[in-house]
């Protein structure tokens, strides 16, 4: 697995495990477990999409850092097995 | 609104092309128990949900079947590329070839176009919440059916992830039911929609 996969599927990895404690917590709102565990992770997703970024495109429209070049069009797209 | 993300929800690489997986994986886009019909299910179900709790689990489920839609269409491309006329009358998928070439279509594994007919949206929590229930767990069988005639672990894989989700969404769905009687007067019996019934005696 080349670099940016790694990097791509801790991403996946980490905002896989605070997606699921948000959608729990839309059901327990109150639960201090769940709502400790969502501030920690959500710190360290920021700090990995900032990196991903960086390294090599944006991840949403609102994450270009170039100012030469809209890496936004840049293949691969997810769908593409090199995308992943 | 939307805001898209360069990424798949779970990784989908599929070294060997497929067409007659792919014919049989098509139902969970466009199936009546697929992934579009879910987003629509439960993004359409939202506001009439009542309670806060509720609005954000449809909410939030709703857009995660759109990543799951996302998924199976990148199952779908990935299996049917690059494949020759023959390949594609060998796996018997030359019907829908002859209309959608290798383009993504939602349709049913029969080839029947998704239709709105799959989805309730009754307006009422009770009713809605027992439908999403059922959905899931119809979905959930769907994938165990993929994963009996399926073999390729690239493809397994990404269809247990989202078999997995099922049942999670499920669990959700639950919480969601109980908020939703938790909150009904221990009078109505019959749990009355508590945001249109209000002179229903449910305590609104």
């Amino acid at each position: 697995m080349d670099a940016r996969s790694a990097l791509l599927k801790e991403i996946q990895a980490e905002d896989f495990a605070l997606y699921e404690t948000a959608l729990y917590l839309n059901g327990h709102p109150t639960c201090r477990s769940a709502l400790s565990y969502y501030c920690q992770h959500k710190n360290t997703v920021k700090a990995l999409r900032e990196r991903y970024e960086e390294l090599y495109g944006p991840l949403t429209l609102y994450g270009n850092s170039s100012e030469s070049c809209w890496h936004w069009v840049d293949a691969p797209w997810p769908w593409e097995k090199e995308g992943n | 609104m939307w805001s898209y993300e360069k990424k798949l929800q779970y990784p989908v690489k599929i070294k060997n092309p497929n067409a007659a997986y792919a014919k049989i994986i098509i139902s969970q886009l466009g199936g009546p128990d697929g992934e579009l019909a879910a987003a629509m299910r439960y993004l359409n179900q939202r506001y009439t949900a009542t309670y806060n709790e509720i609005i954000g689990i449809l909410n939030d489920v709703g857009t995660e079947e759109l990543a799951h839609l996302e998924m199976i269409g990148a199952i779908l491309y990935q299996l049917t590329k690059g494949l020759s006329p023959d390949e594609i009358r060998h796996a018997g998928m030359d019907a829908y070839f002859v209309d959608h070439t290798a383009g993504i279509y939602p349709a049913s594994a029969a080839g029947v176009p998704c239709d709105m007919k799959y989805i309730g949206i009754k307006g009422d929590l009770i009713a809605d919440l027992n439908e999403d229930l059922a959905a899931e767990q119809k979905a959930r069988v769907t994938y165990d059916n993929i994963l009996r005639l399926v073999d390729d672990p690239d493809v397994r894989d990404p269809i247990k992830y989202l078999r997995e989700r099922e049942i999670v969404h499920y669990q959700r769905f639950g919480d969601a039911l109980r908020i939703a009687t938790d909150r009904l007067d221990e009078k109505n019996f019959y749990a009355f929609n508590p945001s249109f019934d209000k002179g229903c005696g449910c305590g609104h």
